[in-house]
């Protein structure tokens, strides 16, 4: 295990450096750069061209890239172009947000999914099911913009049970329990209206794999030899049929600090993926890329997890 | 109010107000200056009258119909909070000092806790109303400025001249990453020699004493008294041990601003909200109310809000979703003739980055007037901003809007709607039909690229229209729709013309200051048109010369200007704006746009609750 470990960290490096420098030159074809938009004509250009030469937007790629990669690996991304402060701390700002919002959707999924999804799939083809898989087909259908923007009209502004947007009351001192207090119920909504949709692909894939198992050989041996039926469900099919969510789970990790520009916009709470989209719009590079960078290696370490998770609770499966 | 007012210089703005991407907004990176207070006829006249502005039998609006200050209800209580909401569906960036922010967000939160030294007149012309007052020596070209001695830092430090100079050091300073070292400043004699580092303290400021400070400009022109003073000070106790590359991240600009203004900030939650808690202490009196909480709202969900009264007031209001919302019962609406216009822009040249200057080229496709006549006659601009904006924008006729009241040639009626004519104008100017299309006066095949930005739901339909009004009158217009960024890049914001531009729309944001030398003098970059004349040369010239400091003059030289691009069409304008907000009912003193003669510290509510929409 150990050696495998040592060894996917040691793959992950030339796949990171291949990343950055794909990202970097992707960003760099777009067109205009953060001082594109600058266009006020009282600002002399060469006063622009002067500030692009000291960012050193004018240098070929491969010097620039160099640049930031030495800057980078020492941990500097450095300075955000719009917001004139280091990379890292707007997004350490924002990641905390995400990473909050994430968890609560996250768990909100899995509560929602997992009792969804037994139901369904012990009792399929009759009504609760039916009521269950025309939820899903529902949740597939729906953007989740529109869908928060229902729930936010009915929740927060109708009934008024939510706050409306933010993440947090304005004015609370940070720190204290009616600071995390107010932070938790923010969350509430948006992450509940989040979960409702991305809980519809668990709901169908327990369904499938419980009804799959259920007709397995295993099964029809474990009924013949007696065992009851909630031992049936609980000790043979579930466990099964949890293995490829579990499997699964390692890449939630990624959507963990990706954040969703829909929620993030439609409650105003200030997230990663309100931060990356509009980064990419106003071509504050710095930022961009290392938001990319950091999607990156998420997601590299989250594959990694789930092969770990597949290999602990699945005996079949060894890492080699 | 308070974002409008800061504007002072050009800046792009995008076709249509926010709708889908207001990222693009933020691009927006305008100069702040002070607020025109005092009265100007620019606002539409104020009417008595508490009623909502009602559309017409079409369910068209007019900007006249609207005031720009708020009716009181009732007697006002003594504190309460307001809620404002600033409207974008982007976090506000955080950069809150008037020497380092670029973002139009930024601005609105800064409005509720620092303002600027001086204050301007009707004419935009500085008066010595503000929290500095000044005299100008004979030459027009050295200012004594003397700051009024109940002026203080919202931390109890008084205000001095030190602060001011430094202010100047700072954006001076080559570590500087801000974007306000422009024009006005190296207009203050030795700033260039400071900035190249030559020199150690800018030559032409001088502090008199500690509530006295001198600066001497190069140069003198009517601009300089409408906005070209830097009158925002750089708190010197606070910014003084920060190196300047350093400062625009500090503490002291993200999370604990101090200014001079009305309220203090209390605490910021980055990039959603703002309390702020009033400043007793503001040099013209204590604020009426006692806090103002601001917090971002998204542009989807800000008519909920209002009809809720989570906010009482916005800072700015989608147009679109105004005609379904004019009748809400708990706001009254304000609106306000904006400084800007849309325009489209006939390529007729390059820019030759070698002298710094345009280039037109005599050959280009454009190049015939006659053409560009008829191209401005072929579109029905009346019915453009009735179809697409419920009469809140209509048809333009001059390349100064009516924001400016005064030098706005509204005798001037531009070209008019006349696809008889433009076709006639054509087949005159040998532009002759073959099949469907016209081709150029030699035969050969015409073409005309049209390019516009993406951005609203509106744009793409919007562009259509013009093509399709365009084909009417036998020209083959082909249009690309594309993204900000990717459009200036084309249009030639680095002075890289791409040559297969012929046509493209876009919108400036017009300053105070009525000189349209950034964008149509020959050795503006921003001349995308890369139009230049002898005439053009002379007028914008005269605009700025000795003789202009007499208003009449300038007057008639802008008029002239006017008259010589409705002649030239180099551009030509398509629409003007309004703005309109909400207030709530239970708020007075509030206003919008400029010259109300009103002040922030003004602002009051009548009852503790904002009152919600029936």
């Amino acid at each position: 295990m150990g050696k495998t470990i040592t060894r996917r960290f040691g793959i992950m490096v030339p796949q990171i450096i291949l990343l950055s420098i794909l990202v970097f030159l992707l960003a760099k074809q777009m067109p205009g750069d953060a001082l594109t938009g600058l266009l006020d004509p009282s600002v002399d250009p060469a006063v622009i061209e002067s500030q692009r030469e000291k960012l050193g937007l004018n240098n070929p790629w491969h010097i620039q890239y160099w640049d930031w990669i030495t800057k980078a690996i020492q941990g500097d991304f450095g300075q955000s172009f719009r917001f004139k402060m280091p990379v890292l701390d707007l997004i350490g700002e924002r990641i905390s947000n995400t990473v909050w919002l994430s968890l609560a959707t996250l768990i909100l999924t899995y509560l929602i999914a997992i009792p969804l999804g037994i139901t369904s799939g012990r009792y399929n083809d009759t009504l609760s099911d039916r009521l269950i898989t025309g939820y899903t087909y529902l949740g597939f259908a729906a953007p989740l913009f529109i869908f928060a923007l229902l729930m936010l009209w009915l929740f927060g502004f109708k009934i008024g049970w939510f706050p409306t947007s933010g993440s947090v009351t304005p004015g609370l001192e940070p720190g204290t329990l009616a600071f995390v207090i107010s932070k938790m119920y923010h969350l509430l909504l948006p992450a509940t209206s989040m979960a409702l949709i991305t809980t519809v692909t668990t709901v169908q894939l327990l369904r499938s794999e419980i009804i799959d198992i259920k007709h397995r050989d295993f099964i029809h041996t474990a009924r013949a030899k007696g065992a009851s039926e909630s031992r049936i469900y609980n000790r043979h099919i579930l466990r099964n049929a949890l293995l490829p969510i579990a499997a699964f789970f390692g890449y939630e990790l990624t959507g963990l600090i990706g954040g969703t520009i829909f929620i993030e916009s439609i409650f105003s709470y200030p997230g990663m993926g309100e931060l990356f989209f509009s980064s990419i719009l106003l071509r504050d590079f710095s930022v961009m890329i290392t938001i990319i960078l950091l999607y990156g290696i998420a997601s590299i370490l989250g594959a990694l997890v789930s092969d770990l998770i597949l290999g602990l609770i699945d005996p079949r499966i060894r890492i080699k | 109010m308070l974002n409008h007012r800061f504007t002072k210089l050009v800046l792009p703005v995008m076709l249509a107000v926010i709708v889908v991407l207001s990222a693009c907004s933020n691009k927006g990176g305008s100069e702040p200056s002070a607020s025109p207070t005092g009265t100007t006829d620019s606002s539409p006249s104020p009417s008595a009258s508490a009623a909502a502005p009602e559309s017409n039998d079409d369910g068209l609006f007019n900007v006249s119909d609207f005031n720009n200050i708020k009716t009181n209800e009732g007697e006002a209580i003594a504190g309460g909070t307001l809620n404002y909401g600033l409207v974008s569906d982007t976090p506000f960036a955080g950069t809150l000092n008037f020497n380092f922010y670029s973002g139009q967000p930024d601005v609105e939160v800064l409005g509720w806790f620092d303002e600027p030294l001086l204050t301007w007149d009707a004419s935009y012309v500085y008066t010595n109303d503000g929290a500095a007052t000044y005299e100008v020596s004979e030459d027009g070209r050295t200012f004594t400025f003397t700051i009024r001695d109940n002026v203080n830092w919202q931390d109890g430090t008084p205000l001095t001249a030190e602060d001011w100079e430094f202010a100047h050091e700072v954006i001076g300073h080559p570590d500087y990453d801000g974007p306000r070292y422009d024009g006005g400043m190296i207009n203050v004699q030795g700033m260039a020699e400071y900035h190249d580092g030559k020199a150690d303290k800018i030559s032409g400021i001088e502090v008199l004493s500690d509530k006295q400070l001198r600066i001497t400009y190069i140069e003198s022109n009517p601009s300089l008294i409408t906005g070209g003073i830097w009158s925002y000070p750089l708190a010197k106790h606070i910014f003084k041990d920060i190196p300047v590359k350093e400062m625009s991240a500090s503490a002291a600009v993200r999370q604990k601003p101090v200014g001079i203004g009305p309220f203090k900030v209390e605490s910021i939650v980055p990039g959603e909200s703002v309390v702020f808690v009033k400043n007793p202490d503001y040099w013209r009196g204590e604020p009426k109310l006692d806090k103002v909480v601001l917090r971002v709202v998204n542009p989807s969900n800000v008519v909920q809000e209002i009809k809720t009264g989570g906010v009482d007031i916005v800072g700015s209001f989608p147009v679109d979703q105004f005609p379904d919302n004019a009748g809400l019962s708990n706001v009254e609406w304000l609106g306000a003739v904006d400084r800007a216009y849309t325009y489209i822009g006939f390529k007729l040249g390059t820019w030759d980055a070698a002298a710094n200057k345009v280039k037109p080229n005599p050959d280009a496709k454009m190049s015939d007037v006659n053409l560009r006549k008829a191209m401005w006659m072929a579109v029905d601009n009346d019915a453009v901003g009735k179809q697409f904006y419920n009469g809140l924008r209509w048809n333009a006729t001059t390349l100064i809007p009516p924001s400016h009241p005064e030098y706005h040639d509204a005798s001037n009626p531009g070209i008019t709607y006349d696809p008889e004519a433009a076709k006639k104008l054509l087949d005159d100017a040998g532009y002759k039909l073959n099949g469907d299309f016209r081709t150029k006066p030699d035969g050969s095949e015409l073409t005309i690229t049209f390019i516009s930005m993406t951005g609203s739901e509106i744009a793409e339909p919007l562009s259509r229209y013009y093509v399709q009004a365009w084909k009417e009158i036998g020209l083959n217009v082909q249009l690309e729709m594309i993204e900000f960024n990717a459009f200036y890049n084309r249009v030639g914001d680095t002075g890289e013309d791409d040559p297969s531009v012929d046509v493209y729309q876009a919108a400036w944001g017009v300053g105070i200051d009525v000189d349209p030398a950034g964008l149509y003098g020959r050795e503006a970059i921003y001349n995308f048109s890369r139009y230049a004349s002898d005439e053009n040369d002379r007028l914008l010239a005269e605009g700025l010369s000795e003789k202009a400091f007499d208003k009449e003059y300038r007057l008639k030289v802008y008029k002239e200007w006017q008259e010589l691009m409705v002649q030239e069409v180099p551009v030509f304008p398509t629409l003007y704006r309004a703005k309109v907000v909400p207030v709530n009912n239970r708020v007075h003193n509030y206003y919008i746009g400029d010259g109300t003669d009103m002040y922030v510290y003004n602002i009051a509510v009548n009852a503790d609750k904002a009152i919600a929409a029936k």
